[in-house]
């Protein structure tokens, strides 16, 4: 595993009453690409502005290279940030945007021409050197946005929510972009954002935060495999929940039914909820095999490549939802009101502690 | 995860008792204060002077409230205070319904000419208040041409009080009153149609109840204005007495400074309610309109249209009407026995009142307000929007730049006499000198500029500044290249906005010049309390045409210099 490059430990942020992050720690390896995600007012951007030395913890240690950087001036720090808004200079062209930060660093000319050319190059805006922000797109403005903020060769690259104001496609264009050029140079990266298929479509290593505490660090698919709690399980994806409560080691009981669960359970605890991602319920003809329950088809939902249909499991109050491929719907005859019989497969539920 | 998890991950570490700021951070910040205690000097100090003395008798001594007692039971000067209010309340109502039907016609009209008609009515704000009370001399004085008109009453009164304070408040609240009726949504009329209201139904229940903040707005604004204006009824008052005479002559004329201050204080009641109310406003104001208003366009209404096109042709023949009165008075030999035209008029040197050295200290104290005070206001205001930390110098700032706008000029003048003329004060040496001219108006004007300035701060993006920092360039190289250059056209507006008012302005400066610094505004009221009335219209005349060429440099420089200039600003 790689050295630690960036490490917070233990961050608290008290506005007030309002504790905006409570006991933060975390570590980012060298050249890693670490999202934060969650909803917002979550904190995400409180802790990215504290990396930045944009605001101050109430407590808490912030190391950056191996040293401690909590209480340093913004300017003796070592990153680069790209603003939702961009934060161009309107009055600056393209070249002297980019070439801001080089300016006061006493490098000549000709160097800082070479230098912007060749980030033009890296983004993809070669020649743009004499157009203004206004003159730009969305997306470009954006790219040049990034360019500013790589100029410096900073050791760390902050984005805050760089891709919400761009509409979708551009925007799933520009992620597979800032991802390609965030391996190519391998910085190490901190993006914040509230879109879960950013987060698991860019990162290395997602951090997923709830009213102001971490939630869950883990790669996209640790974090959408193995949600550690129902509010990442539901944040992440798509996800049913059922109550249930514990009747044996390996069994659950959730109204009339009997299901059983792969791992083990504790008995001691009541009211938990166990949950199945739309896409892990199995259909059946018939009601053979562990964890299969009669229901009726209570509505479908057409989503293009697969059909989301909304389940009414007997004696279950709660609605399920199932994702099915148009094809599986074709011979499972999966319609309206038709009856139907489905799996819980036992190596796909997830158990969480506590009612919803 | 890795070994960093055996590190203590204790929070023994202090926070640096020096912030986290950068030495640059700090210098701007020690500019911030320095710019708070002049605030707090030239502003909040003096009108704490002002206040004491109020309470105070002529040996220094506290009495209370028996100056006011005094003021209050002196028939011939609490008889000014129903005076005063009764004259602007007319002036209130005359002024807010005209500045309604100009601004109606000029925003919800198909009028032609509306460029040319708006530029007209705006024109008064150019000339110092004393001119439209000249003008009316001229018109309905006792040699007026126009003097049947009034069928035996005098110009000299409450009349003349009324016209001219009317003249020149109407700009004022002809720009607030444009400013709220632009604010429509075409959504409210179409439902209103669509629902099947007549066209005065609509009007009642859509169109004024939309204006109605600004409405409020320029009521009070009006009724200030006019309560504490000193010029025109000093010139064509007569015998008439308002407040903001009374305290000229009681300091002026009776060297009693005490019941001076008294009257002030009294002056400053109105003042400080509207500048209440109007904040209150403001802050209801901003909810009202909603970022999907769509702009209404007016449809063609021949009727309506005709109405309001006699309303605007009567309403600048009216306005071009006093201008004109007073720039063919200047011009006349001797009104109204020789009426050959000459500059005779124009001779200042012949005639008491500082002659045309006024008219230079004037220029001159107007350059130095304009370049001085934009400077300073701009640059303290961008400190304020935008430097980080200092979050409590920041308010109090913040509310001492507020303040002038609630101190009537006259009030603050006298304020200046007892705070800068104590013999114990260590800035009493520029008292008498060019510099408390300057200082004065800078205070004296200081709220709009600043309001200007950091709405304009206000537009641009935050995070310039934590971009720029992030990328280890000064804050002030920032201001420098990208703050300034963006905010240009709002500096230029508070430089052409301070130039002009000191230009024009009478009420502060009048018991502050000496004789090195006699000022143009105030050699108009000298001549004119002299009896050299046409001089002091050409002085007048002079004043104005200094502001005109003060604003289509201020046009040309912003216009057509910087949108040629700064490509960026076209999309």
């Amino acid at each position: 595993m790689s050295s630690t490059y960036l490490a917070l430990h233990n961050i608290h942020q008290k506005f007030g009453t309002h504790h905006a992050l409570k006991d933060v720690s975390l570590d980012v390896a060298e050249g890693e690409f670490v999202c934060f995600l969650g909803p917002s007012g979550c904190g995400k951007t409180s802790l990215l502005r504290i990396i930045a030395g944009l605001d101050l913890p109430t407590a808490g240690k912030v190391n950056q290279a191996g040293t401690d950087i909590t209480y340093a001036p913004v300017k003796h720090r070592d990153f680069g940030i790209v603003f939702q808004s961009y934060a161009l200079f309107p009055n600056l062209s393209v070249e002297d945007n980019i070439a801001y930060g080089l300016v006061t660093q006493n490098v000549s000319a000709p160097q800082r021409r070479a230098r912007v050319k060749e980030l033009l190059a890296t983004v993809g805006l070669s020649g743009s050197e004499s157009k203004y922000p206004a003159q730009l797109s969305g997306g470009q403005q954006q790219r040049v946005a990034l360019a500013r903020a790589l100029a410096t060769s900073p050791g760390l690259l902050l984005l805050d929510e760089p891709l919400s104001a761009l509409d979708a496609r551009v925007r799933a264009h520009l992620r597979q972009e800032i991802k390609q050029l965030q391996e190519k140079l391998g910085v190490t990266t901190i993006m914040v954002t509230h879109d879960q298929e950013e987060a698991l479509t860019m990162a290395d290593k997602i951090v997923v935060m709830n009213h102001g505490v971490i939630e869950q660090i883990g790669s996209p698919q640790t974090v959408y495999t193995q949600p550690k709690s129902a509010f990442v399980a539901s944040f992440v994806g798509e996800m049913n929940f059922l109550q249930a409560d514990v009747a044996g080691d390996r069994t659950l009981k959730s109204g009339d039914h009997t299901i059983e669960f792969n791992g083990l359970l504790d008995p001691k605890q009541s009211d938990i909820q166990v949950a199945i991602r739309p896409e892990d319920i199995r259909f059946f003809a018939d009601q053979d095999g562990e964890n299969t329950y009669a229901g009726r088809v209570a509505h479908t939902e057409f989503l293009g490549s697969r059909v989301r249909s909304t389940l009414k499991l007997d004696g279950i109050d709660a609605p399920l939802l199932a994702d099915v491929s148009m094809n599986e719907m074709a011979t499972l005859n999966i319609e309206a009101g038709h009856p139907v019989y489905c799996q819980l497969p036992k190596d796909r539920l997830h158990v969480f502690e506590g009612a919803k | 995860m890795d070994a960093t998890s055996t590190v203590s991950r204790t929070n023994s570490n202090k926070r640096p008792f020096f912030g986290q700021k950068s030495l640059d951070e700090w210098l701007l910040g020690s500019v911030l204060v320095v710019g708070i205690i002049a605030l707090f000097i030239c502003i909040v100090l003096p009108i704490y002077s002002l206040l004491s003395k109020s309470v105070q008798n002529n040996a220094g001594e506290f009495v209370g409230l028996d100056n006011f007692l005094t003021f209050i039971t002196t028939p011939s000067l609490s008889s000014s205070i129903g005076n005063s209010v009764s004259i602007a309340l007319i002036c209130t109502f005359i002024v807010t319904s005209l500045a309604f039907m100009a601004a109606y016609g000029l925003t919800r009209t198909k009028i032609p000419l509306k460029g040319t008609f708006r530029l007209v009515m705006a024109l008064p704000i150019l000339a110092p208040s004393l001119l439209p009370a000249i003008s009316l001399v001229y018109l309905f004085g006792n040699q007026g041409i126009m003097k049947e008109l009034l069928m035996g009453e005098s110009i000299y009164g409450p009349i003349g009080i009324i016209i001219g304070s009317c003249f020149w408040t109407f700009p004022h609240a002809l720009m607030i009153m444009v400013t709220a009726l632009s604010n429509t949504d075409a959504r409210l009329y179409e439902s209103a149609d669509v629902l099947g209201a007549s066209p005065a139904r609509t009007f009642f229940t859509v169109t004024l109840p939309g204006a109605k903040y600004g409405i409020i707005s320029v009521a009070f604004v009006v009724f200030t204005l006019v309560i504490t204006d000193f010029g025109v009824p000093k010139v064509i008052g007569g015998q008439f007495n308002v407040l903001a005479t009374d305290i000229y002559k009681q300091v002026i004329g009776q060297q009693n400074f005490e019941m001076g201050a008294a009257v002030s204080v009294i002056l400053l009641l109105p003042a400080i309610l509207t500048f209440i109310t109007d904040r209150w406003l403001q802050r209801r104001q901003s909810a009202l309109l909603t970022s999907k208003a769509v702009p209404w366009v007016a449809p063609k209404r021949p009727i309506v249209d005709r109405f309001f096109l006699v309303t605007m042709i009567i309403l600048s023949a009216i306005v071009i009407g006093i201008i004109a009165m007073a720039v063919y008075a200047s011009l006349v030999t001797f009104w109204p026995y020789n009426l050959a035209l000459s500059l005779n008029n124009y001779q200042f040197d012949l005639m008491d009142g500082g002659g045309w050295e006024s008219y230079w200290n004037s220029i001159e104290m107007a350059c130095y307000t304009a370049v001085i005070g934009t400077g300073f206001i701009f640059f303290q205001s961008y400190l304020v929007e935008k430097l980080g930390g200092y979050k409590v110098i920041k308010w109090f700032f913040h509310l001492f730049a507020i303040l002038p706008l609630a101190v009537p000029g006259l009030v603050l003048g006298l304020a200046y006499i007892f705070f800068f003329n104590a013999p114990n004060n260590p800035l009493n040496g520029i008292y008498g000198t060019m510099a408390i001219l300057v200082v004065c108006t800078i205070s004296h004007f200081y709220t709009v500029c600043h309001l200007t300035g950091t709405t304009a701060l206000k537009q641009i993006d935050p995070e310039f500044e934590s971009v720029s920092a992030s990328l280890k360039v000064p804050q002030i190289y920032t201001f420098w290249r990208v703050s300034l250059p963006v905010c240009l056209p709002a500096v230029l507006d508070i430089a052409s906005y301070l130039f002009v008012n000191a230009m024009t302005t009478v009420s502060a400066v009048v018991f502050l010049y000496s004789y090195n610094t006699t000022l143009a505004s105030v050699a108009v009221l000298n001549m004119d309390d002299a009896g050299d009335i046409a001089p002091a219209a050409a002085m007048a005349v002079m004043i104005m045409m200094t502001c005109m060429v003060a604003k289509i440099i201020h046009w040309f420089v912003g216009d057509v210099l910087l949108k040629s200039s700064q490509r960026w600003r076209v999309r």
